[in-house]
């Protein structure tokens, strides 16, 4: 049984710049990220001043991830194409990604594939800014990397206890930890001042019934790591399909034709998704 | 579209995708006909491996592609949906081996 106590466990985690295991370029870019009137010029101009980054977002918007047909060549004109939630969230998004690959292998190649399946689910349902989900999507286990990072040894005892007992990670991270991936996700998310609708998609996407804000965002991230998790692409921790809720699945009326675009769409993309690191 | 190493690279076949270098410059576009110069060329950028045109090849025997899709359904056999969620996927995953 845990002996973390949830409280504590929050407090680290929001005080992520002193966590000695993050490395330093999470934390520069968190305490970027964090602060309140960050305009979107200084977010241009962050990533324009660091030629690796620029590479990696320029790749990310380029990619089949966002779908947009034409090539964005330059950092100002994306980050005006996407505003400032998508950036930041894409931001994030590239500098975990050795993260992920060293902590969990699998898990970004999940994360990526939770993107696009988010995207086309809120383009099917006619959603205004489908790259919001899709941001949703690749952040969703963003709690996994750091609970992986800073508490290692519990950590890898949650994956065994999931992989002995059949039992689902967000069930043995509860036990580990009296707190789960989910609730660590929002509360970075939170910390980082994201929109409303992103907290709580992080924070509900094993339980969509209870996000009161954003009910269908929520049900679209569901859904979608769902059926990445059907496919078999990356892996996040266990290798059991979880159950998908049925209000959930109910609230998006997806028909069987509407799936088997989302799985084709990930077929497609995932496999020139690979090469965006 | 395969991913191919640069060493299994042959003349003929087409570029899926363009070749970049490492700041994203294009340096062989998109639908370009391999030929023994360019493959040359890109042997020399150290490059690992290119997408070219064709069908896309399958990691895993269907065989076993599709145990593992019943072992990942295992714990939700008869679930609300879950039959449905995992006939499309069995559906999906069988139409990649036609």
């Amino acid at each position: 049984m845990s002996n973390i106590d949830p409280k504590v466990l929050r407090h680290k985690v929001e005080n992520i710049g002193t966590l000695p295991t993050v490395p330093g370029v999470l934390k520069r870019l968190s305490g970027i990220i964090e602060k309140p009137r960050i305009t979107l010029v200084e977010i241009s101009a962050f990533i324009s001043n660091d030629p690796a980054l620029t590479t990696k977002i320029l790749k990310m918007v380029n990619s089949a991830i966002y779908g947009f047909p034409g090539r964005i060549a330059s950092v100002s004109h994306a980050t005006m194409l996407l505003g400032l939630n998508v950036i930041k969230g894409l931001l994030l998004g590239v500098s975990v990604f050795e993260l992920m690959q060293k902590t969990m292998n699998g898990l970004y190649e999940h994360s990526l594939a939770c993107a696009i399946a988010s995207r086309v689910i809120a383009q099917k349902k006619g959603l205004k800014e489908p790259e919001e989900i899709s941001v949703a999507g690749l952040l969703h286990d963003i709690g996994k990397v750091i609970l992986m990072l800073e508490f290692q040894t519990e950590y890898e005892a949650a994956m065994n206890e999931a992989q002995t007992k059949g039992i689902s990670i967000f069930e043995a991270e509860k036990n580990q930890f009296n707190a789960t991936h989910a609730n660590v996700g929002s509360w970075l998310a939170e910390k980082w001042r994201f929109p409303r609708s992103l907290i709580e998609v992080i924070e509900f996407h094993h339980r969509p019934a209870l996000a009161k804000n954003a009910p269908l965002e929520t049900a679209i991230v569901h859904m979608a790591d769902i059926l990445v998790r059907a496919r078999g692409f990356g892996f996040a921790g266990e290798n059991y399909v979880p159950e998908v809720n049925p209000a959930a699945f109910e609230l998006l009326k997806l028909s069987a034709a509407d799936i088997k675009d989302v799985l084709k769409e990930l077929e497609e993309n995932m496999e020139s998704a690979e090469d965006i690191s | 579209m395969p991913k191919i190493p640069v060493a299994k690279l042959e003349p003929g076949m087409k570029l899926a995708k363009p070749v970049t270098a490492k700041n994203g410059m294009v340096m062989l576009g998109e639908g370009t006909e391999l030929s023994e110069t360019w493959i040359e060329r890109i042997r020399d950028m150290d490059i690992a491996s290119i997408f070219v045109e064709g069908p896309p090849v399958q990691a895993l025997p269907k065989e076993e592609a599709l145990a593992n899709l019943e072992t990942r359904f295992a714990k939700v056999d008869g679930k609300p949906y879950m039959n449905l969620i995992k006939k499309i996927t069995k559906e999906h995953i069988e139409g990649l081996y036609e």
